[in-house]
């Protein structure tokens, strides 16, 4: 029972993350029709200025804050310095130009910080265990089940109830009608992509306590926020939160009792429900 | 404009002469050209004839590599036996990943292939007593090219290498012509074209596989690297630089690509930040890649 729950914790902790993550590229999917294959290298910064905050600041809660600004900025200038100029070609050319911005950046971070891994403490408040019936469990973790839980929230209050959030819905729907009707699209789509980075940044700031900042974090978590896509459904928040359950649950139950083939799980449930909706679970058909 | 059969002889002229002439290190060069660009031909294939792009392209060739290196390491066969198994092995896991991903289009594909190749990437990393983990396979020996042959370390072994390339590139283009119009007919016909896709994703991968096939004793080890997402991005790169759809243009851009790196890597060890400028530069300003950028400039003039 005890296991359970630490199992349970476990999973929805990892999920928060991969929705930190997801939900920016479902979001940028369905604003600017656009697969942003460089979003992880934007989680992958994120932990890494966050390591650069804690050490100058010596306090984790200011990176919480400063970073994923800092990150959107960066993504909203590349936005409108290269793929502004190119909504118009074959979506394919929009991925490939985010795989060469993906490039710059992680390499870009190699020249800055060096190959080793950068180790980033957890604030005193969220460190050591904490006793949930008999379980103790990492405060950290819970953490992030209450960031994940509390953004997740937010960025559904923030689509559903205010009216910048009703603009990004138009532009979502009918980019046209709405630049007819006086949106204006071309700075709806920097701000949602520069907002998208924000959201990967802060995940990687959340997730660097835990997993630390190193090169390749970028990819890992890419990979994993496709398949949460692919399940969920490209362009739905709600998809990216049922995505990032799935995948959360299904990585670590898969290392908890199939450790050598925890990869297989993932990928398993996601051929299963492709199979049924190849448009993913919350997704509309192409 | 000078007909298309005489720049063909031409260029088999050169290739014929060009290990002759040229040192060791820039025939070996050239190989590695040859064997990349038969890679990125492959990836074009799926990219050019069905619109379809595999963002997981390396993950074959990577199979093809570590099915070569297997097979000579350990069976002592001549170089055809390898490259058979290569393109065997890289075609038989393409058919399960393009039953799935093609039930998809689109980006959903490109996001389908790419995690089923970081799949493959794992599995190849994970699995060290057949793989040797992230070491890899290093001292695949350079063996007869046939059964008492020339060995690999012969400057003939080039010749081998064209001859792989020429093989595949003539009988290649029409069976994809087949494909493409028959994909057409399919369609109007009201019929599933997914049978089609499967099929030319399959072939595209068992051709990735060869490359991967020849890499393996040319360059002595077969490793994870050469499975990973970058490499696969590299050849899309490729593709792109040299012209989607054209299958003289991934060759080109095959060479164009390398001798980038080549040049860059003397100056900076980050090269790819530099690369990922021009790669860049060139989505942005030259969609058609060098051939579409040439057809055009020819077109006006």
């Amino acid at each position: 029972m005890a296991n359970v729950l630490e199992q349970l914790l476990n999973a929805l902790a990892l999920a928060g993350l991969l929705f930190l993550v997801s939900a920016g590229l479902s979001l940028v999917f369905g604003i600017l029709r656009v697969v942003n294959f460089a979003h992880g290298v934007f989680y992958m910064l994120g932990a890494y200025l966050g390591f650069t905050t804690v050490a100058l600041s010596g306090w984790f809660w200011p990176a919480l804050l400063v970073v994923p600004p800092v990150v959107g900025a960066i993504g909203a200038l590349l936005e409108s310095s290269t793929l502004r100029f190119i909504y118009r070609r074959p979506p394919i050319y929009q991925l490939l130009l985010t795989f060469g911005l993906a490039l710059i950046l992680e390499e870009s971070i190699r020249v800055l910080y060096g190959p080793t891994a950068k180790g980033v403490d957890p604030p005193p408040l969220l460190q050591g265990a904490i006793d949930l019936g008999g379980v103790l469990y990492p405060r950290y973790r819970l953490f992030l089940v209450v960031l994940g839980c509390t953004v997740g929230v937010a960025v559904w209050l923030f689509l559903r109830k205010t009216r910048a959030g009703l603009v990004i819905r138009a532009v979502a729907q009918n980019s046209e009608m709405a630049d007819c009707l006086g949106a204006d699209v071309v700075r709806v789509r920097t701000l949602v992509f520069g907002a998208a980075c924000a959201l990967a940044g802060l995940g990687g700031v959340a997730a660097a306590p835990m997993t630390t900042a190193y090169l390749g974090m970028g990819i890992g978590v890419i990979v994993d926020a496709f398949v949460v896509v692919v399940i969920g459904g490209l362009g739905s928040i709600g998809g990216s939160m049922a995505g990032s359950l799935i995948v959360g649950a299904a990585q670590t139950w898969g290392a908890f009792y199939l450790p050598e083939t925890a990869m297989v799980i993932m990928y398993a449930v996601m051929g299963a429900i492709l199979v049924f909706r190849a448009w993913g679970l919350f997704g509309e058909e192409e | 404009m000078i007909p298309s059969r005489l720049w063909a002889l031409a260029a088999l002229v050169a290739l014929a002469v060009v290990p002759w002439v040229l040192a060791r290190h820039q025939l070996s060069l050239l190989t590695d050209l040859l064997i990349a660009g038969l890679f990125a031909m492959s990836l074009d294939l799926i990219m050019g004839y069905t619109g379809m792009v595999s963002f997981g392209h390396a993950a074959y060739f990577g199979l093809g590599a570590y099915a070569s290196a297997l097979v000579l390491l350990h069976f002592a066969q001549p170089v055809p036996v390898a490259l058979l198994a290569g393109a065997l092995l890289a075609g038989a896991v393409a058919v399960p990943v393009g039953w799935f991903s093609t039930r998809a289009t689109g980006i959903y594909f490109a996001m389908l292939t790419l995690a089923f190749a970081q799949f493959l990437y794992t599995v190849a990393y994970k699995w060290r007593d057949l793989t040797g983990g992230s070491d890899g396979i290093a001292g695949v020996p350079k063996t007869a090219l046939f059964w008492g042959g020339p060995s690999l370390t012969s400057p003939h072994a080039f010749y081998f290498v064209v001859a792989t390339c020429a093989v595949v590139r003539s009988p290649f283009g029409r069976a994809l012509q087949a494909i493409r119009e028959n994909e057409r007919r399919f369609t109007s016909l009201g019929r599933d074209p997914r049978p089609f896709k499967l099929v030319v994703f399959v072939i595209a991968a068992a051709f990735a596989g060869l490359a991967g096939a020849l890499f393996a004793p040319f360059r002595g080890f077969a490793s994870p690297e050469v499975m990973f997402w970058v490499f696969s991005g590299q050849g899309l790169m490729m593709v792109i630089m040299g012209g989607i759809g054209t299958l003289v243009g991934p060759i080109l851009g095959a060479m164009l690509f390398i001798l980038i790196q080549e040049v860059l890597s003397s100056y900076t060890e980050h090269w790819m930040i530099f690369t990922g400028v021009v790669f860049v530069l060139i989505v942005i300003f030259l969609p058609g890649g060098l051939v579409g950028t040439a057809r055009r400039l020819g077109a006006r003039a």
